[in-house]
């Protein structure tokens, strides 16, 4: 328990952007506790109402009400990013460290596609992908991993080149240790800790990505409850029904600065210097 | 030298782009403000060329701009207006129509607008129509054309039909007949394009420039002009493809005129102030959603509960804040067509229309919140695309149809997807905005639902000119429109329109959205006189002038 206060005093900000992440987890996993109304459903005549004690965010064009879709809005927008981040950071790790390791044909091969894939915009990509995909939150986060796994290939890469030829993987494989033993145990813990600060802080800006895709067109679609979706839904009523946006667009800048905040905490928490 | 902290940096770069991005964000949009005898109008530029020959919507633009004009003019009661011509005669026959060019014409550069010149474009266009790929106008398929002559001594031009016609002044509105000078396009080094670009006509406006690249463009009064005072000396046309744009850019002082703001709430906006005049008129079109027979939605308890399911009312006056008027028959009840008689078997009544599907066993079974019919969960694919609030109504449609436990799966593209959708029948719904009687009568339109002999006006990739989209097949309908096509007695072609319009409402053969409103909108202390026409191939004209 003492060792937990004194990790806690340590790392204040850690604490703090820890409970406020793991409190829009919650707000995500609880949304139809939380949230006042369900929100799909659409009262035509309701529609456009201004923030009240009613409806505490306002409704939408179709008489919805915005705080319940906020709230569940969490869900979708969370649980993409967070899978969004999750795929890109397997898939870009595994990549790189494969690369890094055995180097040869298997890096060129890998780190060519992944030159080509940083050759165009990442957002244009992506909705060129998503739009021969077609138009959906599942492939808008296949379109954004596609173009987003080489940063890790990458970073992964150029860490296990700096470890791979390190007295004790030397003494690892003179001792008999397997390929897949000194990947496992010697390699994929010391390249961890950069992985996952770069990951966590990704969660922020994935998300803007996904919802900027969403915004576009090319991710998820109506009816459903997602930020950027409704970002786009309260475009044409901007000066009208400004409350279409704001609430969505909070919501959107409070997750991500949390995550990006969170993130930030957790490289010091990791730092080595420390 | 002091250091630049990478903070100052990053705090200095966010200024500079902040202020950049404000720069351009309150670029004019048009570098000269309205003073005067200049008119600054912003609006969607839908072609690149003013050609009638080129394609529709090019015809349509030269009469929007004030450019081009025709013989004849609609009026908002669908009346007609003579125009450059200003009598007629008909033979018995109704084949044979002699019309009389009005003297003293000119086009813009000062050339005669006499029979000849009528004559020669009117051939011209039916020339180059039947004989080259490069101009796409199908003025053939309204005037079944035998011969166009001028009688120069009469000042006549005489038109022969191959089949009677019922009136050809209505068909001769059309923006396809507006009347160009085939001798005198103002092609030169600065002005390419030939009549795209460089067309000679008998409107008010004359074009001086047109960028291609932008779809803007400037126009001069026309000296020439035959028909009174031309009140503007310049009119600047600004391609504004956003509502919103055009509703900030009147706000701003950019522009002194726009037309059809259809985002309702920029909309709500300008009516709510006294400094714009919002015109608003209920227009020809009609938004609709075709429904495809070779589907789920051919069973008919389903279709008819769809129907009752849909609250157009509410739809149209609050979901897409009164930009469409509901309505019963397919055509707007603004048109002569006697629609009060018609009756809707299918009104909204959400409790009807569950107690319909439950009665036809259409039923949720499994419990999962979806209908099943023959065993497979009823989710519908509704194709739609962004305009005219077509978009906004499927949205409406889909969170109804989902509380009575109808699924809808809402497909939103653009147009020529959309329409590449509907051809290959991958819909259930398909969403539409159509002018109804583009012509005068709604001939055309109606052809989406004439099935025709064993089906020869069914749509598919072995019958490509067939124009039924949607797969219906009725009997009744399909002998009311040959009658209608047949006769040439006005009277009786309108109430076959509205026998034909309560077949289609019977058989719920289209799910009407209702009559789209068009709007002009004017700043009140710059420009007076700017109504929208029913017709929205009419926007500029004389009588749109400054205040004062």
């Amino acid at each position: 328990m003492q060792k937990k206060m004194d990790f806690i005093k340590k790392h204040k900000s850690f604490t703090v952007f820890a409970i406020l992440a793991i409190a829009l987890a919650l707000v995500a996993i609880f949304a139809d506790k939380i949230a006042p109304y369900d929100p799909y459903e659409a009262i035509l005549t309701d529609a456009l109402q201004a923030p009240s004690s009613t409806h505490w965010f306002g409704t939408d064009k179709l008489g919805r009400d915005l705080f319940s879709r906020v709230i569940f809005g969490s869900r979708i927008s969370l649980s993409s990013a967070l899978i969004l981040v999750a795929c890109i950071f397997v898939v870009g790790s595994v990549l790189g460290i494969l690369a890094g390791y055995f180097g040869g044909w298997i890096d060129a091969v890998i780190m060519r596609i992944a030159d080509m894939m940083i050759s165009f915009p990442g957002m244009v990509l992506a909705i060129a992908i998503a739009g021969i995909l077609g138009a959906s939150i599942t492939n808008a986060v296949i379109a954004i991993t596609a173009v987003s796994w080489t940063k890790y290939a990458r970073l992964a890469r150029s860490l296990v080149l700096k470890i791979k030829n390190c007295d004790y993987i030397a003494a690892a494989r003179v001792t008999g240790s397997t390929t897949s033993h000194i990947l496992s145990v010697y390699l994929f813990p010391n390249v961890m800790p950069t992985l996952l600060v770069t990951a966590f802080t990704d969660i922020g800006s994935m998300m803007l990505e996904l919802a900027g895709l969403s915004f576009l067109g090319f991710g998820a679609q109506a009816p459903q409850a997602e930020w950027g979706l409704m970002l786009s839904e309260g475009r044409s009523y901007m000066m009208a029904a400004p409350w279409m946006m704001l609430y969505p667009g909070l919501a959107i800048l409070v997750t991500v600065v949390v995550f990006n905040l969170l993130g930030d905490s957790l490289r010091d928490v990791l730092d080595p210097r420390d | 030298m002091k250091r630049i902290s990478r903070r100052d940096f990053l705090r200095g770069s966010a200024a500079a782009a902040l202020s950049a991005a404000m720069a351009v964000s309150v670029s004019p949009v048009v570098t000269e403000a309205a003073s005067g005898d200049t008119l600054n109008f912003g609006c969607y530029v839908y072609s690149t060329s003013f050609d009638p020959a080129a394609y529709q919507n090019a015809a349509w633009q030269g009469v929007r701009w004030g450019i081009t004009e025709c013989l004849f003019k609609f009026n908002d009661d669908m009346s007609v207006e003579p125009l450059l011509c200003d009598t007629y005669e008909v033979s018995d026959d109704k084949m044979t129509w002699t019309f009389h060019i009005r003297d003293g014409v000119l086009f813009s550069n000062g050339d005669a607008c006499d029979a000849q010149a009528v004559a020669d474009s009117l051939n011209r266009l039916f020339y180059v129509c039947a004989n080259s790929d490069d101009y796409s106008s199908t003025p053939a398929g309204y005037i079944d054309m035998a011969s166009i002559e001028a009688d120069t001594d009469a000042n006549t031009v005489t038109i022969v039909t191959n089949t009677a016609v019922a009136d050809l002044t209505v068909t001769l509105c059309f923006p396809f007949y507006s009347i160009i000078d085939v001798y005198g396009d103002t092609t030169d080094a600065d002005h390419a394009g030939g009549y795209a670009t460089s067309v000679i006509a008998t409107g008010p406006y004359a074009l001086s420039s047109f960028d291609a690249t932008t779809k803007s463009g400037s126009m001069v009064a026309n000296e020439n002009y035959w028909n009174g005072e031309v009140p503007y000396s310049t009119v600047n046309v600004t391609f504004i493809e956003d509502d919103s744009t055009k509703a900030l850019s009147l706000m701003s002082g950019l522009i002194d005129l726009t037309e059809n703001v259809t985002t309702s709430s920029d909309l709500a906006t300008l009516e709510a102030s006294d400094a714009y005049y919002v015109s608003k008129s209920s227009s020809l079109r009609s938004g609709f959603a075709y429904i495809n027979f070779d589907g789920v939605l051919a069973n008919d308890a389903l279709r008819q509960a769809v129907r009752m399911a849909i609250d157009s009312e509410t739809m149209c006056n609050i979901t897409v804040g009164g930009m469409y008027t509901a309505g019963v028959g397919i055509l707007p009840s603004s048109l002569i067509y006697e629609d009060e008689n018609l009756d809707n078997p299918y009104a909204y009544d959400m409790d009807a229309a569950v107690a319909l599907l439950d009665e036809a066993g259409i039923v949720d079974s499994d419990g999962d919140g979806i209908r099943e019919l023959d065993g497979e969960p009823i989710n519908l694919t509704y194709i739609t695309y962004n305009n005219r609030c077509l978009s906004d109504f499927a949205q409406a449609i889909q969170v109804s149809l989902t509380s009575i436990g109808i699924g809808v799966s809402v497909n939103s593209t653009d147009s020529d997807t959309e329409w590449m959708l509907m051809q290959a029948g991958e819909y259930d719904l398909c969403d539409s905005n159509w002018t109804t009687v583009g012509t005068g009568d709604p001939t055309a339109f109606l052809l989406n639902w004439y099935g025709g002999t064993d089906g020869s006006n069914a749509y598919s990739s072995d019958n490509p000119d067939g124009t039924n989209y949607c797969n219906y097949d009725s009997d009744e309908f399909d002998a009311l429109y040959e009658q209608f096509t047949a006769s040439t007695d006005t009277d009786e072609r309108n109430a076959l329109v509205v026998e034909m319009e309560q077949v289609l409402v019977n058989d719920v053969a289209v799910l009407l959205h209702g009559y789209y409103n068009s709007t002009m909108i004017s700043n009140a202390s710059k420009v007076t006189g700017a109504e929208i026409a029913t017709f929205d191939y009419y926007w500029l004209n004389t009588d749109i002038k400054p205040v004062g």
